[in-house]
């Protein structure tokens, strides 16, 4: 497990990462999700040494990351790219061994790597001949040679297009069945929403919450929606409830005392009849937009 | 998940090795290399054989004197200089000779004055016909003239015989000293310029394509620097030796051979200089790649080093005296000065001793100054950077 604990960055007087702490468990995808300039890009940089902490500390399987275990961690950075003009089984099998690996391995398993990506017939050619998608699958390449311990992605789907970004979901989801933790940012809510197991949310520097989707969604406040056969206004006048939304013979309302939805029903059964009453599960863009607000 | 045990190939290693597999199978350097080898090979070539070459000029006569005072030439030109031979041509009078000249029949109209000869050509004649007929000329008429005095000419010129010795090396040697001392600096420069440049090239490179951030999360910056200096300073060595290997072979078929074993001792120390000046400013121009963001801002991130090397070029060129002694000790301008003054010969057996290990001095500090400007700047994507904020980066 990789676990990241009081990560704190500032840059001058502006604190970037606000005692950033979350675990990304073995086994399972960790999705990090938050706006622009919310403080994902500098943590991942933190996790993986390429910016110095401030304060806090990265711990993987227990003790201090050291340079040794990072080398052997899949990275894939917000800002990417690779040699334009080298051949790239070249240059894929160069940072290979920057990473510790020895020429034959890796070129036996970038080969396979290509040939799995569709690349096989191209591996004398350099980055600049291929089609914008094939870079980012080279990209990608890079990032799991050689295999990786842990997988730390930050945007790995933007760019793809929908195919590439069906392939690239079902090769996190492996490696997670693998037992190797994965985390990756995203501003696709919808996307981390059906792949992770876990999310992470931050805003302005610091973690908003965090847990894995039911936790999240049973943290948020009880939901109810309701349709009448009349206009729905009286429902304002309520105690213990909040008014999310009313049109016409419709109304969506929180909870804010247990119970009261009880009260709500008896009131509108005895007021005429109720055509629909039902739990809203809440997706997880609106958590996020509650949270983040 | 497989574990394999760690590699013992340090990452400068690898790192240098990619530097010299991608310049060495670069086509723009294979074609410089060739182009450069051909000019070295092409002036050599034609020093040789314009030494070597036999030469027979044409000498126009229109009456009886000439062609005798001709002929006579003819028959010294070989004692005077050998690779010169002269035939006489037969013309009308002067203005038939204007025309031979004119119209490049002949190289030369011979013509008798009233207080002696007249050599006519086109243009400026060649030094090697003019030292030929001025001599031959000048033994005939005083052979000529002694004759008719009762004398002989060995007679008149005994004991007018002056030489010249110096103690110090001689002449010949010391013109070849200043040109190969000139011409050390200007390969320094040139080198140190064309290297310097596709270095920042490829730092800026790395930067611009951002893998840079994926290497930096692998290894460390500083041997990343390292492995792409010494890939580099590899590749430059490497050019400079076949340069200077085939210039030596061309030099030793050519008259000036004779300065080569002179010159071999002082040859040795400037590639010491050559090779430790060539690290420390190469550490400098990857600060000037890494304070830019793309290809375009090197031209303005690189002024400081290339003004330095000029300061550097010129006070080679201009210096001498006190002021080139002390510059001989100054880092990093002794990397140029102190191999001249060897050249020359005006340096102590131990001077040269004290300045590489000034320089050296000079380029560890250096190097360690280079390095946090290097590894700060290198991840700062965004515009370029001056020196003053790249220092003030944290990590």
């Amino acid at each position: 497990m990789l676990e990241v604990s009081g990560l704190t960055r500032r840059f001058g007087d502006m604190v970037a990462v606000d005692d950033v702490s979350f675990p990304v468990p073995s086994g399972g995808l960790t999705g990090f999700v938050g706006g622009n300039g919310a403080g994902k890009t500098t943590t991942m940089r933190m996790i993986m040494g390429v910016l110095a902490a401030h304060a806090g500390t990265v711990s993987w399987q227990g003790h201090q990351v050291t340079r040794e275990d990072r080398r052997r961690f899949g990275y894939m950075p917000e800002e990417r790219g690779l040699y334009p003009k080298q051949p790239i089984l070249d240059q894929l099998v160069y940072l290979a061994r920057l990473r510790g690996m020895s020429t034959a391995d890796a070129r036996q398993e970038i080969t396979a790597l290509l040939e799995r990506f569709g690349l096989g017939a191209r591996t004398k050619d350099p980055l600049e001949k291929l089609s914008l998608g094939n870079q980012q699958r080279v990209q990608i390449i890079a990032a799991l040679v050689p295999a990786p311990m842990a997988l730390i992605l930050d945007e790995p789907f933007s760019g793809l297009d929908p195919d590439a970004i069906d392939a690239m979901a079902d090769l996190l989801r492996e490696h997670a069945r693998d037992g190797v933790p994965v985390v990756f940012s995203s501003h696709q809510l919808d996307l981390v929403d059906r792949l992770c197991d876990r999310l992470v949310v931050m805003a302005r520097g610091r973690v908003v919450t965090q847990g894995t989707g039911e936790e999240l969604r049973a943290d948020a406040a009880l939901r109810y929606r309701l349709v009448l056969d009349g206009d729905a206004g009286w429902v304002r006048d309520l105690p213990g409830l909040h008014v999310r939304d009313v049109a016409g013979p419709e109304a969506e309302i929180e909870v804010v005392s247990p119970g009261a939805e009880q009260k709500l029903l008896v009131e509108a059964t005895s007021r005429g009849s109720v055509l629909d009453f039902h739990r809203v599960v809440p997706r997880l863009s609106e958590i996020y937009r509650e949270v983040t607000a | 998940m497989t574990t394999r045990k760690p590699q013992s190939q340090p990452v400068w290693q690898i790192v240098a090795r990619r530097e010299i597999t991608v310049r060495a199978t670069d086509k723009s350097t294979l074609i410089g290399t060739a182009v450069m080898l051909a000019v070295i090979v092409g002036v050599l070539g034609f020093t040789a054989w314009s030494e070597s070459r036999e030469k027979t000029y044409d000498l126009a006569y229109s009456s009886s004197a000439s062609q005798a005072m001709i002929e006579g030439i003819a028959g010294r030109a070989g004692d005077i200089d050998e690779k010169v031979s002269v035939e006489p041509v037969e013309v009308a009078d002067d203005d038939a000779a204007r025309q031979a000249l004119e119209e490049e029949q002949v190289d030369a109209y011979l013509r008798e004055t009233s207080d002696g000869w007249t050599l006519v050509s086109l243009d400026e004649a060649d030094s090697d016909l003019r030292d030929v007929v001025d001599q031959a000329i000048q033994e005939i008429v005083l052979a000529g003239n002694a004759q008719a005095a009762g004398s002989s000419a060995d007679e008149l010129t005994a004991g007018s015989q002056v030489t010249f010795d110096q103690i110090e090396g001689d002449s010949e040697l010391s013109a070849i000293r200043w040109i190969v001392g000139y011409a050390l600096a200007i390969v320094f420069y040139f080198a140190s310029i064309m290297f310097g440049m596709t270095l920042a090239n490829s730092v800026v490179e790395e930067k611009q394509s951002r893998i840079v951030e994926m290497i930096a999360a692998a290894v460390p910056l500083r041997e990343l620097l390292a492995g792409k200096i010494i890939g580099n300073a590899v590749i430059a060595v490497g050019q400079m030796l076949i340069y200077v290997a085939v210039g030596l072979i061309g030099l030793s078929l050519t008259d000036f051979s004779f300065a080569l074993p002179a010159l071999s001792g002082a040859i040795g120390w400037f590639v010491v200089f050559f090779l430790i000046g060539f690290v420390v400013l190469s550490t400098l121009w990857a600060v000037a790649g890494a304070l830019a963001s793309r290809t375009e801002d090197l031209q303005s991130s690189s002024t400081p080093i290339t003004m330095l090397l000029m300061v550097m070029f010129f006070g080679a060129l201009y210096l001498d005296g006190t002021g080139e002694v002390i510059g001989s000790y100054i880092p990093p301008l002794s990397a140029v000065l102190m191999p001249m003054r060897l050249v020359d010969g005006t340096a102590a057996w131990w001077e040269p001793i004290i300045a590489v290990v000034l320089l050296l001095a000079f380029g560890v500090a250096l190097v360690r100054l280079a390095e946090r400007l290097y590894s700060r700047a290198l991840l700062q994507t965004g515009g370029q950077l001056s020196l003053k904020a790249a220092w003030r980066l944290e990590e």
